[in-house]
């Protein structure tokens, strides 16, 4: 499959990538690693004009314990031992990201950011053609909650869940300088489902950043899919917290794979923390939030299954946080 | 006909040579090699990233030149199945896989040397799990992968 010609900018600095896509405006791509865009773009899906490549510019490419760039490589954090050891949950969630092929390309910031995806939106243009296309790309109506207003894609980036767990921040940079904001804020659950992230105009991510009480914290992450070795998330599922002699300190769980936005259950945690952990409060726990989430048949695995797995993950993320060894993969 | 940018200039060290080339922005490192510099061992399989037939080293990593622009190369080092040998004969891995028999149709071939051939170089002595996690962006069709995985087993051992 070829590409469709497009004018392509390699800027080397993170000032230069927010004049550029300024300039460009509306007409223009920013391209990460590109596992994600470049099928999209042989696929027909969403052409831009122009892309903005991310890979020249040094301050993104760059990552401590603290402060990761969003070009970091996700295989570069999957092989760093320290960085498993100091956030065990997103160590957990990087790893189970695509293949270790994948891995070599992709970035953390482009997995963030990754498209929402759908049965009738990841196609060929000839198929989508055939159909009708849909809100996402070229159409008006959704196929698979039938209207014309919201899109109901889904979130399938592993990273944002497990991020979100242990309070990691992002930050941005636009044409009003930087700001840094909690990770889910990156996503919009009030919006029409079609823009995938909340970003200002020609603002990028920078980085991700992580609070000192996140680091060394007992963390996990679940991933259901079709093939354990490649495919997205049908449900990602991360925990973060500590459990001291069977009482919660602290808890924080939180999903992505089921709806257009990933998801922090605090509602259901907050009133954990605190108390002792036993079957009772733990399955009535995993039953709330397993209620909560409205996954659409929008993905290989039917929604009613992936809402109940919904419950076994969440009861096998808490007995781990009160358990097991830290951020065990699912 | 089918539209192109123009070409632009584009220098990389293709198996540790260094080239100097030119294509349009939206050549992809896949079509550049087979298509430009007529290295047709690198195979075109899904052409989306999901079975890893195109899988070349980048400064010596093992990812998919399918998903990733040519432009992306430039001042980088790129190495493809054409320069995992040595000068005469087969590379341990490529033997192993002759010896072995971990090739049927022999498509996906080519991908395999190439993630085997880098593991190795990183880990002399895998584990069989750590072999399995390797070549798990690489999809064979014919083998049912034991064969494979024992090539590569054989190929670290020695044991050929």
């Amino acid at each position: 499959m070829h590409l469709d010609p497009f004018e392509l900018y390699r800027p080397s600095t993170v000032e230069e990538v927010v004049r550029l896509t300024r300039d460009l405006g509306a007409a223009c791509d920013v391209l990460a690693g590109g596992t994600d865009l470049l099928p999209n773009y042989k696929m027909h899906i969403n052409l831009k004009p122009n892309l903005v490549a991310l890979e020249e510019v040094e301050e993104l490419r760059s990552y401590t314990l603290e402060r990761v760039g969003s070009m970091t490589r996700l295989a570069d954090l999957d092989r760093d031992t320290d960085f498993a050891r100091a956030y065990p949950g997103v160590a957990a969630a990087v790893h189970e990201v695509a293949t270790p092929l994948v891995r070599e390309r992709a970035t953390v910031g482009g997995n963030l950011l990754v498209e929402t995806r759908c049965f009738f939106f990841n196609q060929t243009f000839p198929w989508r053609q055939s159909l009708g296309f849909c809100l996402k790309a070229d159409g008006d109506r959704c196929h698979v909650v039938p209207q014309k207003e919201r899109c109901y894609a889904t979130f399938s980036g592993d990273l944002a869940p497990a991020l979100a767990a242990v309070d990691a921040s992002v930050e941005l940079a636009g044409p009003d300088g930087r700001r840094t904001i909690p990770v889910l804020d990156l996503y919009d659950p009030g919006g029409d489902g079609i823009r995938r992230h909340r970003l200002r105009p020609n603002e990028i991510v920078v980085a991700v950043s992580f609070p000192a009480a996140s680091r060394g914290l007992p963390a996990n992450y679940q991933k259901l899919r079709i093939r354990p070795t490649f495919d997205f998330p049908e449900l990602g599922l991360a925990a973060a917290g500590l459990v001291e002699s069977g009482t919660v300190r602290s808890l924080a769980i939180a999903a992505g794979g089921l709806e257009t936005y990933p998801r922090r259950f605090d509602e259901v945690t907050r009133p954990l923390v605190g108390e002792r952990l036993n079957e009772t409060n733990r399955n009535a726990a995993s039953e709330a939030i397993m209620r909560s989430v409205r996954p659409v048949h929008n993905t290989f695995l039917a929604p009613d299954y992936r809402r109940r797995m919904v419950g076994v993950y969440v009861r096998r993320a808490l007995d781990r946080l009160a358990n097991g060894p830290p951020g065990v993969p699912g | 006909m089918r539209s192109m940018s123009p070409p632009r200039p584009l220098r990389l060290t293709l198996n540790d040579r260094p080239v100097e080339t030119s294509c349009p922005n939206e050549r992809i490192l896949l079509d550049l090699l087979r298509e430009d510099l007529n290295l047709t061992g690198t195979k075109r399989g899904c052409d989306l990233g999901t079975c890893g037939c195109c899988t070349v080293w980048i400064d010596g990593r093992a990812t998919l030149s399918c998903l990733t622009l040519a432009r992306s190369t430039e001042g980088h080092s790129v190495t493809t199945i054409e320069g995992v040998s040595p000068a005469t004969g087969l590379n341990p891995v490529q033997k192993a896989f002759v010896e072995r028999g971990a090739t049927q149709c022999g498509f996906c071939t080519p991908g395999f040397i190439m993630t085997a051939t880098a593991l190795l170089r990183d880990h002399p002595h895998p584990s069989r799990s750590e072999i399995t996690e390797a070549i798990a962006g690489n999809l064979c069709r014919c083998t049912g992968y034991t064969k494979i995985i024992e090539a590569i087993e054989s190929a670290a051992s020695g044991d050929r």
